[in-house]
């Protein structure tokens, strides 16, 4: 009996996390942005530097409980929820962009390290995992809480970025001095 | 003309815009509605007559953009308490009655049309959403008084 009790609750649990999961998807589907091309993507601003400290911090939360006001306190979870997806999936398309101009480089390269290739990786699907439980962290409890990770997961994408410029260039550099050495020939 | 001259024209146009028209532009949302009307809608190109006469066109088109950026990217950043402020003097600087541009600006959300092209899609979106609690906050605060007065 006791056996059976424990199941139906764990089945419940279950459908109740696929229940949030799906939740906090859709939600993060909803605000996905309008396809942009490559060339646009390229000439789109980055996000400012202090983006993620305003969407995450607390302080003009404090404000507008402090107006005692129930409506526009709803309101402001709403609005910095929807700005906080928004910025998950920006960034998270843009780690995505690298990875693939990541694999582009790759390919002309001729002497691959193993230990980089595997250390990119490794951050790359860390980043994605953060990012999936960002996006169903903040519709389940808003921004307001997530701060560390999000600060986290744009420290990370730093790194990811910084690692592939200067491996593209790298493999640039190589590619070059190769062309220039058969031209001497 | 090469680069380094361009950059140079291009400062010295931004320089007189300060100095002429946006320092005598009451607050920042003010500032960034009066540089974003300049904009042709259809070419996304800017026009100041003014400007256009004392530099190029194509200069104080692209002075009238830097200013534009510069502008938004200091109201994307200043907290809430500082946009509503700024919402504020904006409204208390028009001719139009303080109702009727809250009312109208809750609806029609004009402050859209007022952003930059190609700005960061999400600093883009946590502009419009404080402009838009920072018009709740103001008609709340309208809502009281107007509470308050009578029984005063």
């Amino acid at each position: 009996m006791i056996g059976s009790w424990s199941l139906i609750a764990g089945v419940v649990l279950l459908l109740l996390l696929v229940a949030v999961v799906m939740k906090g998807w859709l939600a993060a589907r909803q605000f996905e942005e309008p396809t942009r091309t490559p060339r646009e993507l390229e000439e789109m601003e980055t996000c400012p530097e202090g983006f993620v400290s305003k969407t995450f911090s607390r302080a003009d939360w404090e404000f507008v409980r402090g107006l005692k006001a129930e409506r526009i306190e709803r309101l402001f979870q709403q609005e910095r929820k929807r700005v906080a997806l928004v910025w998950v999936r920006q960034t998270s398309a843009m780690i995505r962009k690298v990875m693939r101009e990541h694999a582009r480089a790759a390919r002309q390269s001729h002497n691959l390290e193993f230990a980089t290739e595997v250390s990119i990786l490794s951050q790359f699907l860390t980043l994605m995992a953060v990012f999936g439980i960002l996006s169903v962290a903040i519709q389940i409890a808003g921004p307001l809480w997530l701060g560390g990770l999000a600060h986290f997961a744009q420290r990370l994408s730093q790194q990811v970025r910084t690692m592939q410029e200067s491996f593209q260039a790298g493999v640039l550099a190589k590619s070059q001095g190769s062309a220039n050495g058969l031209a001497a020939r | 003309m090469d680069v380094p001259d361009n950059r140079a024209a291009v400062e010295g146009a931004y320089d007189d815009l300060l100095r002429r028209s946006l320092s005598k532009i009451k607050g920042d949302l003010a500032r960034l509605i009066y540089v974003a009307s300049t904009r042709d809608y259809n070419t996304g190109k800017y026009h100041h007559d003014g400007l256009a006469a004392r530099f190029q066109a194509e200069i104080a088109g692209q002075a009238l953009e830097m200013a534009h950026r510069e502008i938004f990217h200091r109201l994307a950043e200043c907290s809430l308490r500082e946009l509503v402020g700024e919402v504020e003097i904006y409204v208390s600087s028009s001719r139009q009655s303080r109702e009727e541009i809250l009312e109208v600006w809750q609806k029609l959300e004009p402050y859209r049309v007022a952003l930059p092209v190609d700005v960061n899609v999400a600093a883009a979106q946590l502009f419009v959403s404080n402009v838009k609690l920072a018009l709740a906050i103001l008609c709340r605060r309208q809502e009281r008084q107007a509470m308050e007065e009578p029984a005063s």
